[in-house]
Formats: structure tokens, C-alpha cells, sequence
């Protein structure tokens, strides 16, 4: 355990902050800023929520699934799970505005509906590009944050601030692996919040995001052009796409590679492996959503949108299992060695 | 009517030394004053801001002390009498026109005076203008009580119409701000009808012009020595032939007088109260050096007196004089720095004379303890509770660790020179005069292209910012000077007691003037500039941020009024309270963020439960602790 000086000596300082704003929403002298957290000053404390809850400190995996899932198993590129399949929105126009299949927008208005959650904690973005975080209530509100987003946003900080308030009811929240990892870190680990209140988390697939200078050269590329879509074409394709009202803009995966953080570089988790459900695109297949069934409850509640028709399902190949498999297996390994390289042999997990 | 224009000649008044200053300058027939507000002087215009009325005097706070010295000295040139008061520093700023003035002389009485602060108790250092007095070749009177400050003054305007030749007279903040006896004169009721007759030209010459106009000063100079010989401001008291003189000027004289006194010297230590120090009465100062066989200078500040007797002394040899043995600052037997008191006296008298003084009794430490228990709290120094500028400086130190490279952040003048302790963050990293913030900020703002890579950030208070830092602004921008200034706007000369600056809309006198606004300024000038509400914490910390990233020269005002001031004091404040079962208190996150950190005197800590309170008696209701409070635990509850 550790506290403000730790996270800036082994987090901070060495670019490792993934920017989900755990540590920045509960803290005075911790700030949010462009995509990482600022220290104003040492509050002096040896050991504080701010180290604890960081998915860049020590995690220990084994226990986090036993909390979460009350087994340590779990397969070793995918974690713990139950089952893989597709799915996609059982509404057409959900499927229309979606990212790729709109399962995850179906599932959160199923959530609602049925009253299962009050406040959804979204990303969304006023221009595309820079991201805010979103405390969604309605219908609207939810699928005004579709679409995938490149840039980290302190989402996790909504959750905090929601609980710490004693507001927001329950709680339903969306990220990418690193937000989940600190949002289950705080879960487990938090005694005095009413952390019970968070219901349901769904895990967004990720290999990596960008870092807020990417928004600058974004911007450039798109020329004063209003973005509806980017998005990341599977191999061989080598290329980053942003779908604008006046066309299609492309340009080499390269051009956009140097702006991923070394925070994504030394992550081992590309499938969200401890939230409840995981989602992401199914490669070579348009309009289809990949999901990973992992807590009990997460099953329950997707068995039942399924039912509902919310969402409609298909079993998902042998071969592209196989292949996310090894995609996950290979982020695994990466994130090894450049922990390797950067000597946070401290940073345990996958 | 104010208390100095009591028309009661003969009648005993506890008067300060300022106050006094202001009741000579009355009695000798002043209808001209001007001055820039600074401690220790300020009260000297205040005071007669109070009876203009009464008096039909012209009072005015000018925008710098130059302009003061201006004003009064053209009034002066027109044959009105007139009076300048400055602190110390003041005399740095207009000593451009002091060292022409001295020479193109005057018609009418003109008396510069001086508040030195000895200490720099609120000074940024402890300059002595009596070496102004020197290097301007002009008389200087050093009074040692209130009514000495009275009559000096008022004989100063005497001395100056007589010599055509502006007077300083010097005050320390001890005589300004003490109160002594003034038994009062007669007070003028002359009033003078201002000439302005050419020629001659009102001048200092140049060339041969400037060399006679020189030459001319000096002869002046000549007959003010000559007159200070007789002068009853310098007077000798004890033996005839004493073995120990102490020479002394100002409030020193009377700690030398209480010193020889409670070691009972006064049959071999003889005393030399000098008044009128520059010229020194030369012939009076041999009649004493020859009877003594040692001497003590006893004077604060610089050793002004030491240095120039003692040149005055290798000259007496050549008539005869065996020099005596000299102590002072130089021999460490009174101190170079800081204050004197009648403590540090004796224990120079003591060491010199062998006669051994104890200044306390021995059971003093453990009565005082006894008295008033074993600890007694240290205080910091500290913005005021509601004060703007602990926004302000809690904004700027967000923003520039947002930023992240280490800005050099220049500070200057006023309230918000306490930018450099913690109370502001410790945000400041430079101090020196009015203006230099800014003006320095140009000179690192060019440094880029040594590959110096930091943000530059200037702070001003408004009245700083007319005052002193115009010309810096125009620079930054002829010269493309890299540099964020930012002008702390409350409205009000807050540091020397609210006087109205030109933002304020009124005059010294109170009648109205359309304020000159900093923005409208700036864009005359043609630099970008922004306002906002520093208590606004998070729009005003992304303006500030937005503008920090930007290149050239950018004005950021946060504007927002001084609690302090009579207006905003009348305005009825919310009342706000701190939740304790909110307040998250010891546990991780906060730990006293609103009574440690922020450090607002109100924001206080309730031991016995653990949590943070609000001393509701200091509050002024600003509601900056409830905005930043990491657990919403702080209420603020708006009149009904």
C-alpha cells in the first residue's frame, strides 16, 4: 500500500496514469487534467485511496476475482468467464447509431426500463474527439454517448464523486479495462462508501487508447470537419478512419500509433476481464458485437435483455475465439515485457 | 472636521507623529498636499484629506509618488505651500524629479517627507532616505517626538521659501505611529494666490546652465549650515566634559535619554540631539567632539551621522581636534539592522561604561510563563479571511501544476506580496519594488531563445498596476515579451488602508471620477486581456490555464472587491457552517484541507470531534472553503 508520493513516484512520474479519475475526484490536491492526474501538493499521508485505488499500482488479480466472481480461476487470456458469444441490439435503429452491433446501448436501456439502475456512467464527447465523462438517466442521454472514443476519460471519478455524495441510486458504469480495474479496486477494497450501489460494470474491449495530444493532431486531420465515427479497421488494413458528415478520412494506424501512452503499453488486459460483461467488435464482421458472459450476475441480467429481445445472440465462431484468444494472450505478453523494461516488476496481474 | 484642524492654540493634544506632521504643515499655511499611500506615511495625507474642506487645501493620491512630488512641486513653484509624504521606497520613485527640483528650487515652502521603516515591518527593505538628503543636496530635519514633528514641519516650509529649496523631513514608523503631547500654535489661515511668472524658466539648466544652477544649490546649502548652527532642534545636554557623547538624531535620541537615565550617567555621559542632520551644523558639532574623549552614534538605519562626522572629525584635526574614539554600527555596539530601543542603548552604555544594567528581573521568564502559560502560538502571516487573492493564488497554483513546467512567477507590491508564503501557495517566487514583477517578467519572458522553457507569469494589485507597471506592459508588448501579467483587482489600495486608486471611480477627495478600467487600458495598449471572478475557482483556473499556454504578452484580471472595504463590509453576508457529519475530517482525501491548506483564518479546527469548523465571527461569508471542500461538507446559507 502506499500513498500520494508513491503514485507520483511509481505512477505519475513514469507516465503510467491512465487518466480514469479514481484518485482525482476524491482529493483536493489531485486534479483531472487532459487525460492524467496532476498533483497540486502532498497531502502527507502515507497511505491514502488515491494509491489503492490506481489500476497502475499493485493488483492482485487472484483476489479481485475471488471477490468478484468467488473463484481466483480464470483462463489465462481471457480471465474468468463463462461464455463467449455475438450479439447485437434487437432495435434497428440502435444498431443504426452504434459503434458495431449496439449491444451495449441496448442493455443499458433495457437497465433502465426496468428500473435495474438509475444513473449509467457513460463517456461521451462534445466534439468527437475530447472526451467528457456522462452521468446518463434517459433513453437520450444514453445513446448520445455512443461510439467508440479514443481519448482517457476520469470516468471512474463520476462513480466516486456519485458515492461519496450518496447520489445517483444505483449504478450502472461503462469503461475500458483500466477504468474497470480501478472501479473493481475501489469496490474491493473501499470500507466506507456504499459501494453495493454499483450494479452493474461493463468492460469495453481495448488494445489501446490515446493520449490527450492525440486530440490536437485529430483535430488537424479533420479539418474543421464534424466527426460521426472512428474506428480502427481490422488487419491487414493498417489504417485510422474517421467517418465525417463530408466523407471518409484516413490515414496510416503509424501516424496515430505515437501518441499511445506508456499506461497502454504496460497494460496486460485487453478484454475488461473483471467486469461483469465484456464487449466488443466481432473482427471481420459488420454490425455484430462480441460478448463475454462473466459474473453471475451479469449473466442473469443479459439472459433476461435477451429474452425481452433487447438483445439477439449468435454463437460465435470457434476460429475468431481462437483468435481473440491470442489477441488477449499477446497484449498479456507485451505488457510483461515492457513492465520488464520500466522496472515495475510491482505491477502484478496477467 | 478633523482632529488636527482644532482651532484651540495652546491646547494639549495626544497627536501621532503623522497627525502632527500633518498639524505643522497646517500651521505653516499648506494648501497643497499629494502623496501615494505607504506605510509609514500614509496618514500624513490622510490627515489633512480630513480638514481640506475646512481649510480649502488641494489634496490628491497620485498614481506614484513621482507624480506626487510633481504635483506638490509645481504648486510650489507658483509660490503656494505644498508637502509630499512617501514611504522610504517612494523617495526611490520620485527621486528622478528630487535630483532636478533640487536645483530649478521653489518660491513657495515645499517639504518632502519620509516615512523610513526601520525593521521593514512592511517595507521590502530598510532603506534610508536621509543619504537622498545628501545626494540631493538638500536640508534635512529628523524630528525626535510628536511635537518636535509639529514644529519641524512647519519651520520646514519656513526654511525652504527662505532658501528657494525643497526640505525633506524624516520620520521612522516608530514616531509615525506613536502618540505623544502636541501642545498645538496658531493655525494660518493665509491663502496664497499661485504665480507662475516666466522667466525664469523653472529648470535644473543643463551644460554650463545646470554647473551654475549647482553652484547655486550649494550656496543655499552653505546658509542652511549655517543657520542649523543656531538651530533650537539641536540641543546638548549633560556635563561639560563628558567621557562618553552620544550623538544621536529622531526617536533614538529618546531611548539614549532613557538609557543614560536609568543607569544614572548623567553626570560623565553627555547627549547631542542633532534635528537638523543635513547639512550637519559643523561648528557645533567641533564644539563637542573636542570635549568628549568618546563617542557613541546612536541613529537608525544606515550610520548616516557616523560616517559623516567622522569625515567631519579628520577635518577638525587640521584645527586641532584629537579625534575621539567612535562607536556605532561600525564597532558592533549597536546593531546595523533593524530597530533600536532603549534595551539595545544600555547594553552599548553598559559595555562602554562597565556600569552593568539588568534589563528584566531575574524571575521574569518564569512570571511571564506563569503569566500567560508555556506556549504561545506562532502565527504566519496570512491573506484575510474572505480575501480574494487566496482564490486567486489557489487558481494560479492549480493551473500551473495543470501546466506542469515549473513557471517563474514574478510578484510585486501589496497584500498579495504574501504570494510567497504559504498563505498564497507559496506561488510568488521574486519580490522587490513597485513594478518589478512585471518588469522582470519582460527579461525572462525573452530568455526563450536560450532555451529557457518555462511559462512566465507576473502578479500586480490594481493600484500597482497604475502605479508602476504601464511602461513594463508596453514593453512586453513593443518587445514581444513572452509573459502572462496578472492584476489582482480588488478594487481598493488594500494594503495601506483602501485608498481610492484610479480604478475606483473617486478621487482622494471623494468626488467622482470615471475609473480607469485595466482591460480597456490593455487594449488601448493592444494586449489580449481577460477578466474574471477568482472566487469562480474552476472558470477562472481554465482561463488562467487557456492564457498560460499562449505566447506573448496576455493581461489576466481577476477582479473581485476586498472584504474590508466600507462598502462590501455593509453588505450582509451568508452564513456558512461546516457539517460535521459530512466532513470527512482525519480520513484519507482531505486532511484538513480548508483549515491547513487553504488557511483561511476562519476555517478552524474542532479538536474534540475531529472535524473542521467555522469560526463564524471571522467568516465573511466568501464561500471559497465550500467550493473547494472534497466532501461538499461546507454550507453556505444565503440571507433570507
Amino acid at each position: 500500500m502506499g500513498g500520494p508520493s508513491e503514485l507520483h513516484s511509481k505512477v505519475l512520474s513514469s507516465g503510467l496514469c491512465t487518466g480514469c479519475g479514481a484518485c482525482t475526484s476524491i482529493c483536493p490536491y489531485l486534479n483531472a487534467v487532459e487525460g492524467r492526474a496532476v498533483i497540486l501538493e502532498f497531502c502527507g499521508k502515507e497511505e491514502g485511496r488515491c494509491y489503492t485505488f490506481c489500476p497502475r499500482t499493485e493488483v492482485d488479480l487472484q483476489y479481485l476475482r475471488e471477490r468478484i466472481f468467488e473463484t481466483g480461476e480464470g483462463d489465462p487470456s481471457l480471465g474468468f468467464y463463462s461464455s463467449v458469444l455475438k450479439a447485437r441490439a434487437g432495435r434497428e435503429g440502435i444498431r443504426k447509431r452504434a459503434q458495431y452491433g449496439g449491444t451495449v446501448s441496448s442493455l443499458l436501456l433495457y437497465a433502465l426500463k426496468k428500473g435495474k439502475v438509475d444513473s449509467i456512467i457513460l463517456t461521451g464527447s462534445p466534439d468527437g474527439i475530447y472526451p467528457e465523462p456522462r452521468i446518463a438517466k434517459t433513453e437520450e442521454e444514453v445513446l448520445s454517448c455512443t461510439g467508440s472514443r479514443y481519448l482517457l476519460s476520469p470516468s471512474v471519478g463520476e462513480v466516486v464523486r456519485l458515492l461519496r455524495k450518496g447520489e445517483g441510486g444505483r449504478i450502472a458504469f461503462v469503461g475500458t479495462p483500466c477504468q474497470v480495474l480501478a472501479l473493481r479496486k475501489l469496490q474491493v477494497y473501499e470500507r466506507e462508501w456504499e459501494v453495493s450501489r454499483i450494479k452493474l460494470v461493463i468492460g469495453l474491449f481495448c488494445t489501446w487508447a490515446l493520449s490527450h495530444k492525440a486530440g490536437e493532431f485529430l483535430m488537424a486531420k479533420l479539418r474543421g470537419r464534424k466527426v460521426r465515427k472512428f474506428d480502427i479497421p481490422p488487419p491487414p488494413a493498417n489504417l485510422f478512419v474517421a467517418e465525417t458528415e463530408n466523407g471518409r478520412i484516413e490515414f496510416p494506424l503509424e501516424e496515430i500509433r505515437s501518441f499511445i501512452p506508456p499506461s497502454c503499453r504496460i497494460c496486460f488486459d485487453m478484454t475488461a476481464e473483471l467486469a461483469d460483461l465484456s464487449v466488443g467488435m466481432v473482427e471481420g464482421e459488420e454490425g455484430w458485437n462480441t460478448v463475454i458472459l462473466r459474473s453471475a450476475g451479469g449473466i442473469e441480467f443479459f439472459e433476461e435483455a435477451r429474452r425481452e429481445g433487447e438483445v439477439e445472440t449468435a454463437p460465435l465462431e470457434g476460429e475468431r475465439l481462437e483468435h481473440l484468444k491470442e489477441a488477449s494472450l499477446t497484449k498479456r505478453k507485451r505488457s510483461a515485457e515492457e513492465r520488464e523494461k520500466l522496472g515495475a516488476s510491482y505491477l502484478r496481474g496477467g | 472636521m478633523g482632529r488636527i484642524g482644532v482651532d484651540q492654540p495652546g491646547r494639549r493634544m495626544l497627536l501621532s507623529g503623522n497627525e502632527a506632521i500633518a498639524r505643522g504643515a497646517l500651521e505653516a499655511g499648506v494648501q497643497v498636499c499629494s502623496g501615494y499611500p505607504g506605510n509609514p506615511a500614509s496618514e500624513v495625507v490622510e490627515a489633512l484629506l480630513e480638514v481640506s474642506r475646512d481649510f480649502d487645501l488641494y489634496v490628491e493620491w497620485s498614481t506614484n509618488e513621482m507624480v506626487a512630488l510633481e504635483v506638490a512641486g509645481a504648486a510650489a513653484a507658483t509660490g503656494l505651500r505644498s508637502l509630499t509624504a512617501m514611504k522610504n521606497l517612494g523617495v526611490d520613485v520620485c527621486s528622478d524629479f528630487l535630483m532636478t527640483v533640487n536645483l530649478s528650487g521653489t518660491k513657495g515652502g515645499f517639504v518632502l517627507v519620509t516615512g523610513d521603516d526601520p525593521a521593514a515591518h512592511s517595507t521590502t527593505t530598510e532603506l534610508d532616505t536621509r543619504n537622498y538628503a545628501r545626494m540631493a543636496d538638500v536640508p534635512l530635519l529628523e524630528p525626535s517626538t510628536p511635537q518636535e514633528a509639529k514644529e519641524m514641519t512647519k519651520w520646514a516650509f519656513e526654511l525652504s521659501e527662505e532658501l528657494g529649496l525643497i526640505c525633506m523631513v524624516r520620520s521612522v514608523t516608530r514616531l509615525s505611529h506613536s502618540r505623544g503631547v502636541v501642545e498645538l500654535g496658531v493655525l494660518s489661515r493665509e491663502r496664497r494666490k499661485p504665480e507662475f511668472t516666466a522667466p525664469p524658466p523653472w529648470t535644473s539648466g543643463s551644460s554650463t546652465f545646470a554647473c551654475m544652477f549647482h553652484d547655486m544649490l550649494h550656496q543655499k546649502m552653505k546658509t542652511a549650515s549655517e543657520k542649523f548652527e543656531t538651530s533650537p532642534f539641536n540641543k546638548y545636554e549633560g556635563p561639560e566634559h563628558p567621557n562618553l557623547l552620544l550623538i544621536t538624531s529622531g526617536p533614538s535620541y529618546t531611548y539614549s535619554a532613557e538609557a543614560v537615565e536609568l543607569l544614572g550617567l548623567q553626570d560623565s555621559v553627555g547627549i547631542l540631539k542633532l534635528g537638523t542632520t543635513w547639512p550637519l551644523p559643523e561648528e557645533l558639532l567641533f564644539k563637542h567632539l573636542r570635549l568628549a574623549q568618546e563617542v557613541l552614534f546612536v541613529e537608525e538605519i544606515d550610520p548616516f551621522l557616523e560616517q559623516n562626522v567622522k569625515m567631519l572629525a579628520a577635518e577638525f584635526a587640521s584645527r586641532g581636534l584629537k579625534p575621539p574614539k567612535f562607536y556605532g554600527k561600525k564597532s558592533g555596539h549597536l546593531p546595523a539592522v533593524g530597530e533600536l530601543n532603549t534595551e539595545l542603548v544600555l547594553r552599548a552604555l553598559s559595555g562602554l561604561t562597565g556600569v552593568s544594567y539588568s534589563p528584566r528581573p531575574s524571575e521574569y521568564a518564569s512570571r511571564a510563563e506563569e503569566l500567560v502559560g508555556g506556549y504561545v502560538p506562532g502565527r504566519s502571516m496570512a491573506f484575510c479571511p474572505g480575501c480574494p487573492h487566496r482564490a486567486s493564488f489557489w487558481v494560479m497554483k492549480r493551473a500551473l501544476k495543470w501546466e506542469g513546467r515549473e513557471a517563474v512567477v514574478t510578484g510585486d507590491i501589496g497584500c498579495y506580496s504574501m504570494g510567497l508564503l504559504p498563505t498564497g501557495f507559496s506561488v510568488e517566487q521574486t519580490l522587490h519594488c513597485m513594478g518589478a514583477g512585471i518588469g522582470t517578467a519582460c527579461g525572462f519572458g525573452k530568455l526563450e531563445r536560450f532555451g529557457f522553457d518555462k511559462p512566465v507569469v507576473s502578479v500586480s494589485g490594481d493600484s500597482t498596476f497604475y502605479h508602476a507597471c504601464i511602461p513594463a506592459l508596453i514593453n512586453a508588448k513593443w518587445n514581444s515579451s513572452n509573459l502572462l501579467h496578472v492584476v489582482l483587482d480588488n478594487s481598493t489600495t488594500g494594503m495601506t488602508g483602501h485608498q481610492p486608486h484610479p480604478g475606483s471611480g473617486i478621487t482622494a477627495s471623494g468626488e467622482p471620477s470615471p475609473p480607469i478600467r485595466v482591460e480597456e487600458l490593455c487594449k488601448g495598449i493592444g494586449v489580449e486581456v481577460k477578466v474574471c471572478d477568482p472566487f469562480e475557482v474552476d472558470e477562472a483556473t481554465k482561463t488562467f490555464y487557456e492564457m498560460l499556454k499562449e505566447r506573448g504578452p496576455r493581461v489576466l484580471v481577476f477582479r473581485h472587491p476586498c472584504p474590508l472595504t466600507e462598502s462590501e463590509k455593509k453588505k450582509r453576508k451568508p452564513r456558512v457552517y461546516v457539517d460535521q457529519e459530512k466532513c470527512i475530517g482525519e480520513e484519507c482525501g482531505c486532511m484538513a484541507f480548508c483549515s491547513r491548506v487553504l488557511g483561511c483564518p476562519a476555517n478552524i479546527w474542532d479538536y474534540s470531534k475531529g472535524k473542521a469548523k467555522i469560526d463564524e465571527v471571522l467568516c465573511t461569508g466568501c464561500g471559497l472553503c465550500a467550493k473547494l471542500c472534497p466532501a461538499g461538507a461546507i454550507v453556505v446559507e444565503e440571507e433570507k
